[in-house]
């Protein structure tokens, strides 16, 4: 076995064990450990995804070279390397941009922590992504859970607490929904290895024994993780977590975290249960009209809010609901289209986080709109910034937000029963989309008489607008270029299967 | 070729506001000169086209961005080539007046280009792409006073179009699933064997997509934002929101129609009586508002929104003939519109009045002005001799050829939209020269005719507009060879 | 041919300049030359006029096209026999009404203007005679409209520009009404030249029959605005009385009359009697004069001011034409086109009478002018005889042309209307007579009381009573010698029927 085939395990375990270097360490250093581990997770996702486009095909690695079923197993393919690669570079460039703010937000004595709970945060999104094991994946989850609840909470102001807390209950629920199914899974099939379950599952479905436990078991499942990555109507918790922690938490939280349930969530479909199986239930059908929903009434509340971290907050809900309804449809174009959205929702997302901090911070740090009037005059490289995320997120050609409308839109033409319903609703949520962030965008070009609060000159801020500047090219890549990554997707998901 | 001039006024616009200019003047010829460049490239382009479809992009699949020039492009390039050096020099007198000189003119010239995109744009992503980006360098252009209103008004404009660009975003799906390319093709590009039980489905998504694209082109019920959009400078009314951004809704519905779903797969559907009705109505309607309201810019905004709709009610015909009279309105209508609002504009340059009931007795202080508006009131009125009635003759034959009672309807819908406009138009023009009996002629003592770089323009459109109204020959041959899909 | 354009162009562009060299009010301290001058340049217009257009009507028969205005539109003028007798018509009433003025509008501003549109008028009317289709005669009708609706609201009072407005709305609505009309008529036919007996396709008259005849329904419906037929003749006594006196006559006499022509032109030249005999159109197009020439009288007669009574008098005679046009025989029409003549002179003189004893005596109302006939014998006597004549007691033009219409809707053989045309005609007759005459009985006979002491000879200047005196003989010498028209009319009554 070629030694890049360690990659995925010593990318998880290093940030692992530097989370717990970092206690120990200063805050500083512990910030150029965090700086560095990501970095370094990084170049080893991009050389994995270079050996697989390479080999072509995806491996299964031993840990400890015991065999099922008492082993743990790790399991690498393009999607995943690609997947972690992207989440790599998101989450730096998050941790980037926000650092600013992190010295104003939280404590002194906390830094360290921030770092552990990122560095934690990050192995648990790797194992997410990599693992080959429910259990382990659960393991995960929940470590998962604990950081970014630690994340949220790490500004002590107000709501964070509150916000923690709700963000807590809700995902100790999709959690304990989770571990149920997966429980029962072990009961209908003794396995907890993903492959294994497959074989099994497909067994009982041939056989048609213990359909309704296994239906159950699924759904379980499947509502544990949309809870977790806040799918309409499950959402409540999301708007303050997002909109009340530091920025780089909110950047990481809205583009990361739920991304890794919803990574976990498609592993499922294709290495659990099976793409086909999962189709014939009428689970798909579920989530695709709440994505439905979740596309118009985010977008609505959306609307109502009058506070810009908010707005984008509720944002995230409609966007998550595009994914779900790319599941919904229930073909692999729209699987590959929901995938594409994880990527560009993710760098939109948080490019417009870190965005609108830095359009709040020349407003007096008032995030009302009113205040913000003009905002974009004073700091130019958010304005834009904030500017071209907006277009993708309204679907704008050149942006990668057009994409994966054009992606959506024409997955759901395949599929006659949901074609009308996807397409009109795709229509309605952009209008949506435009107007709040439209207005948003306006309203920040829109000079005041009296300049009430003064500007900021680039040498202030040299590395914000550098992050934001590779965030923008994020954005177009994905918008101009996109067939190679598409062509990525569907490789991956060929080799999930 | 194609991508120098969509380039050129790109690069000049963003210079504007690079380069340091230090007197006035050399920013007016720096500009005027890359416009009138730009529109003799176009011209040339224009004269010597090749078929061939110059590929700039691969997008994704089998999507790509890609320029030809075919008929419509001509029609439309043609159009907007023509009238934008004139609207530049009515520009930087008109300006003289506003702040942000540097903003506008880098906008405006940047619109342009893009306008251009969207002519020769050779298959449906690429029209949107560029209708797209058409809002975004519109919208500045339109908040350019910063004004409560003007923000109001261009959130709203942007509400629209890209709520409008949504929709038919569903229309470019449909056609890339169901058609056998994305490409303009007269005729359209439907692919028979793929719609199978479909159709019923497929003239939702049409109305949807016409009503998307009709969003620009300010159909009921989605009009609202073209006269609020009215608050922008003149030039930009006048060209932007009577030329180049309505009629590129107006294209682009001709493209959606006659190149991609295919009059014949459309004609005779429920789809076409939907459309066309709701045409019918926006022309009456239109009007209807015209009359009522009282600030001259907003009043010939709606007017505006009627005679566009006059291009749709051609275009719904879903026949050649109707093409003929879509393209022949597309066109004199231009004409006729820019003028009277670069009438309108001249007016408020000169005595800052904004108001019908200010009007009074000003034709005799400023003869050229309101002579010049004369002309494109009785000439939107459809009086024979003028560029209007040969476009609404073109209209109405078609209709009245089509066979259709609805188009039949919609003649008469027409001719009540040119009894309003009557009454709309020469209102204004019987308060500018009948002020009354006791009227008092001091009141306009400081009002008079603008300077020529404002006065040109308006002469230049109304020698056409007569021109068009007494010899329009040529140009309609040639728009019965683009209908007729040999160009 | 130049003879045609000459007359039709030169005296628009006389008006033209007549337009741009007198644009402002004229100088007070120059007005008496300023005025001079003014007057002889339009003196000498109008008489260059009158003779270009008896040079045109002497090469009858002549016709050309000007030019394309597509390739189905030619601009064409022909010199037909209904288009002379509507020029003769003319080219007696603009010269003797426009000399009127000369005395008349002394004391109104702006006469510049008003002698400008004057002649722009006199070209636009002679245009419309000699037009040779239908789209050359709808644009000298449209052209019509326009330049006489400054002559309406010349005044400048607010009532006037109203009226003006008022005459502007409805003439263009007819016009449009028409023009749906030409649009049909234009697809169903292969030319739009007039012909006598009609233009329209044998197919399609089998084919579109019943929507060819609601065209044609339209088009005499929109035409008829301009003759005042009901239901659209409500701006007839607006506007006519407004006008100044010498305007009013020549509204009352000629433009009217252009409505006539055009009915005439498109029942005769272009739908064809062949086709529209018999027809529900026919009926209720019979229905409607009648109803108008009633309906006028009695208007006619409660109304207490001169100028409109003479106004809705002018409704009511001309739906008799139009009633002799309707009826569609031979003795009828002759009637009609007589009544043409006649009434032009008449009602011309009529208006000229009621200007002149207005120009003196300031008074408007009938009942103010007891005793006018001792003031103004000549004026009086002068409107006595045609009163007479607008009457039909013989021997003057009225009482001709009445007995050829009702001698023609009686041999006609209609249902009801041959029998109740000429009755309605003869109560019309009667309530003529009611309302003329008062003035003469009142003015030539004001009662024993009438103050003879305050009585002084106010009878006007040549000027103005030469062209009263001159249209006064000639409607007698119609009556006199009617041979001479008839004779004429014979012609064009043979040919299209």
């Amino acid at each position: 076995m070629n030694f890049i085939c360690n990659f995925p395990f010593f990318s998880i375990l290093l940030s692992l064990f530097s989370g717990t270097v970092c206690s120990i360490l200063p805050a500083k250093a512990a910030k150029a450990v965090n700086r560095i581990v990501i970095l370094t997770t990084g170049i080893l996702s991009a050389v994995l995804l270079v050996y697989l486009l390479d080999t072509g095909e995806s491996f299964i690695y031993r840990m400890g070279h015991f065999p099922a079923p008492w082993g743990n197993e790790i399991r690498a393919g393009v999607l995943e390397a690609g997947m972690a690669l992207f989440f790599c570079v998101i989450m730096y460039l998050s941790m980037a941009g926000g650092a600013h703010k992190l010295y104003g937000e939280v404590v002194e004595s906390k830094h360290n922590l921030y770092y552990i709970l990122v560095n934690l945060l990050l192995s648990s999104l790797l194992a997410l992504i990599y693992t080959n094991d429910m259990f382990t994946a659960y393991v995960f989850v929940e470590i998962n859970t604990i950081s970014a609840c630690g994340l949220i909470m790490i500004r002590q102001v107000g709501r964070t607490i509150e916000a923690a807390v709700r963000y807590m209950i809700m995902s100790l629920l999709g959690s304990g929904l989770l571990l149920f199914g997966l429980c029962i899974m072990y009961d209908l099939t003794g396995h907890l290895l993903m492959s294994n379950i497959k074989e099994s599952v497909s067994l009982l479905v041939v056989t048609g024994e213990y359909q309704i436990p296994l239906i159950v078991s699924v759904a379980l499942m499947c509502i544990g993780l949309c809870i977790k990555s806040a799918l309409f109507p499950f959402h409540a918790w999301l708007p303050d977590a997002y909109g009340y922690s530091t920025v780089s938490s909110a950047a990481i939280l809205s583009s990361l975290v739920s991304k890794g349930y919803i990574f976990l969530l498609i592993k499922m479909i294709y290495r659990v249960i099976g793409f086909d199986i999962f189709n014939s239930t009428r689970i798909i059908d579920m989530l695709f009209v709440f994505g439905l929903m979740g596309m118009i009434f985010g977008s609505l509340s959306a609307i109502k809010e009058n506070d810009i971290r908010r707005m984008i907050a509720f944002s995230s809900v409609a966007q998550i609901g595009y994914i779900y309804m790319g599941f919904g449809i229930g073909t692999q174009t729209g699987m590959v289209a929901s995938i594409f959205h994880i990527l560009s929702h993710a760098a939109t997302k948080s490019l417009l986080f870190i965005a609108a901090i830095g359009l709040t911070d020349v407003s007096g740090g008032s995030r009302r709109f009113v205040d913000l009037t003009g905002a974009a005059y004073r700091n130019k490289w958010a304005g834009v910034a904030f500017t071209v995320g907006s277009l993708s997120m309204v679907g704008v050609p050149l942006f990668s937000g057009f994409i994966s409308k054009l992606l959506f839109a024409q997955a759901a033409v395949q599929v006659e029963g949901k074609m009308l319903a996807s397409l009109i609703v795709l229509g309605i949520s952009t209008v949506l989309n435009a107007i709040y962030f439209m207005k948003t965008v306006i309203r920040i070009y829109t000079s005041t008489q009296e300049d009430a609060y003064a500007g900021i000159t680039f040498k202030s801020m040299k590395a914000y607008a550098v992050v934001l500047l590779f965030f923008i090219l994020l954005n177009v890549i994905l918008g101009v270029s996109s067939q190679p990554i598409v062509d990525m997707i569907e490789q991956g998901l060929v080799m999930f299967a | 070729m194609v991508i120098t001039v969509i380039l050129i006024p790109i690069i000049a616009g963003i210079l504007v506001p690079a380069l340091p200019f230090r007197k006035r003047w050399l920013k007016e010829v720096f500009l005027e000169t890359a416009v009138v460049v730009n529109s003799i490239l176009v011209w040339y382009l224009l004269l010597h086209h090749s078929d061939s479809t110059f590929l700039l992009a691969h997008f994704t699949g089998n999507l790509n961005i890609s320029f030809h020039v075919d008929g419509m492009s001509m029609v439309f390039a043609g159009l907007v080539s023509f009238l934008w050096p004139f609207a530049t020099l009515y520009a930087f007198e008109y300006m003289t007046k506003e702040n942000h000189e540097n903003v506008f003119f880098l906008f405006y010239t940047l619109t342009y280009g893009v306008t251009l995109g969207i002519a020769f744009a050779a298959n449906l992503l690429t029209m949107y792409f560029f209708y797209e980006l058409l809002t975004l360098v519109t919208v500045p252009l339109v908040m350019h006073t910063l004004t409560r209103e003007a923000v109001l008004a261009s959130r709203k404009y942007f509400y629209y179009s890209l709520g409008g660009a949504a929709f038919a975003f569903i229309g470019l799906i449909m056609i890339i699933v169901y058609g056998s390319t994305t490409a303009f093709i007269p005729g359209g590009v439907l692919d028979v064997d793929k719609i199978g039980e479909q159709t019923n489905i497929l003239l939702l998504v049409y109305v949807m997509a016409f009503m998307g694209f009709g969003v620009k082109a300010a159909v009921c019920p989605f009009n609202s934002w073209l006269p609020q959009a009215g608050v922008a400078p003149t030039p930009v009314t006048a060209l932007l929101h009577a030329v180049a951004v309505v009629k590129s809704g107006a294209f682009a519905i001709i493209r959606l129609t006659y190149y991609s779903f295919g009059a014949d797969f459309l004609r005779g559907t429920w789809a076409q009586t939907v459309v066309m009705g709701i045409v019918m109505f926006t022309t009456v309607y239109g009007c209807s508002r015209a009359v009522k309201e009282t600030h001259i810019k907003r009043r010939l905004a709606y007017s505006t929104i009627s005679n566009l709709s006059y291009i749709l009610f051609g275009v719904t015909i879903m026949t050649p003939l109707g093409l003929v009279g879509a393209l022949s309105h597309l066109v004199f209508h231009a004409f006729m519109k820019i003028s009277s609002f670069f009438c309108a504009g001249a007016v408020m340059h000169q005595t800052r009045r904004h108001y019908v009931h200010e009007l009074n007795g000003l034709g005799y202080k400023m003869p050229c002005v309101f002579g010049i508006f004369t002309v494109s009131s009785l000439a939107l009125m459809g009086v024979p001799g003028l560029a209007g009635f040969i476009s609404k003759w073109n209209l109405a034959t078609a209709a009245a050829a089509s066979g259709t009672p609805l188009a039949w309807g919609g003649i008469a819908c027409l001719l009540v939209s040119a009894l309003l406009t009557a009454i709309y138009m020469l209102g204004m023009v019987v308060r500018a020269f009948f002020p009354g009996k006791d009227f008092d002629y001091d009141t306009v003592a400081d009002a008079e005719d603008p300077g020529w770089k404002m006065l040109l323009p308006l002469f230049v459109f109304t020698v056409f507009i007569v021109l068009f109204g007494l010899r329009s020959q040529p140009l309609v041959n040639f728009f019965y060879d683009v209908a007729g899909g040999i160009l | 041919m130049y003879l045609i354009l000459l007359s039709v162009f030169f005296p628009i562009l006389s008006g033209l300049f007549l337009l741009i060299r007198y644009r402002m009010p004229l100088a007070k301290e120059k007005k008496n030359t300023d005025r001079k001058t003014l007057l002889t340049l339009t003196g000498c217009f109008l008489v260059i006029t009158v003779l270009l257009c008896a040079a045109a009507r002497s090469t009858a028969g002549n016709s050309f096209t000007l030019f394309y205005l597509t390739k189905t539109l030619p601009i064409c003028f022909k010199i037909d026999e209904v288009g002379v007798l509507f020029s003769l018509l003319s080219s007696v009433v603009l010269p003797c009404a426009g000399f009127f003025s000369f005395e008349y509008m002394k004391h109104e501003e702006r006469e510049g203007r008003y002698y400008g549109y004057y002649m722009i008028m006199f070209g636009v009317l002679n245009g419309l005679c000699f037009a040779g289709n239908l789209i050359t005669f709808y644009l000298f009708f449209e052209l019509l409209t326009l330049s006489s609706m400054p002559l309406v609201l010349h005044n400048g009072s607010r009532e006037a520009i109203m009226a003006g407005l008022k005459y502007l709305f409805y003439s263009l609505c007819g016009a449009y009404g028409a023009l749906y009309g030409i649009y049909f008529v234009c697809q169903n036919s292969d030319t739009l030249a007039f012909t006598a007996g009609g233009i329209l396709k044998t197919s399609s008259v089998s084919q579109h029959g019943e929507f060819l005849l609601f065209t044609a329904f339209v088009m005499i419906l929109g035409f008829g605005v301009k003759a005042g037929m009901f239901p659209m003749h409500a701006w007839l006594p607006t506007a006519h009385p407004v006008a100044p006196a010498p305007a009013s006559a020549v509204l009352s006499a000629v433009i009217v009359k252009a409505g006539v022509l055009a009915i005439c032109r498109i029942v005769y030249y272009v739908f064809g009697t062949g086709f529209l005999n018999d027809t529900w159109v026919q009926t209720v197009w019979i229905i409607l004069t009648l109803v108008t020439v009633f309906m006028g009288s009695m208007l006619a007669y409660r109304e207490p001011v001169l100028k409109k009574r003479l106004a809705y008098s002018t409704v009511s005679q001309i739906s008799y034409i139009l009633f002799g046009l309707a009826v569609m025989d031979a003795d009828s029409l002759t009637g009609s086109l007589l009544h043409v003549l006649a009434h032009g002179f008449i009602k011309a003189t009529l208006f000229l009478c009621a200007g002149a004893i207005i120009y003196k005596t300031g008074k408007t109302r009938v009942d103010e002018l007891r005793g006018i006939g001792k003031e103004m014998p000549l004026t009086m006597w002068c409107y006595t005889f045609v009163s007479l004549g607008l009457i039909g007691i013989p021997p003057t033009g009225g009482f001709i042309s009445k007995w050829y219409l009702s001698v023609g809707s009686l041999k006609s053989g209609l249902p009801i209307f041959s029998v109740l045309g000429p009755v309605i005609l003869l109560i019309s007759a009667l309530l003529t007579a009611g309302y003329l005459l008062p003035l003469t009985i009142n003015g030539f006979f004001p009662g024993a009381d009438y103050d003879y002491t305050k009585l002084q000879k106010q009878e006007p200047c040549k000027l103005m009573t030469v062209p009263i005196l001159f249209m006064t003989v000639l409607s007698l010498l119609i009556g006199l010698f009617p041979d001479a028209v008839t004779d004429y009319l014979a012609n064009i009554v043979s040919a299209v029927l």
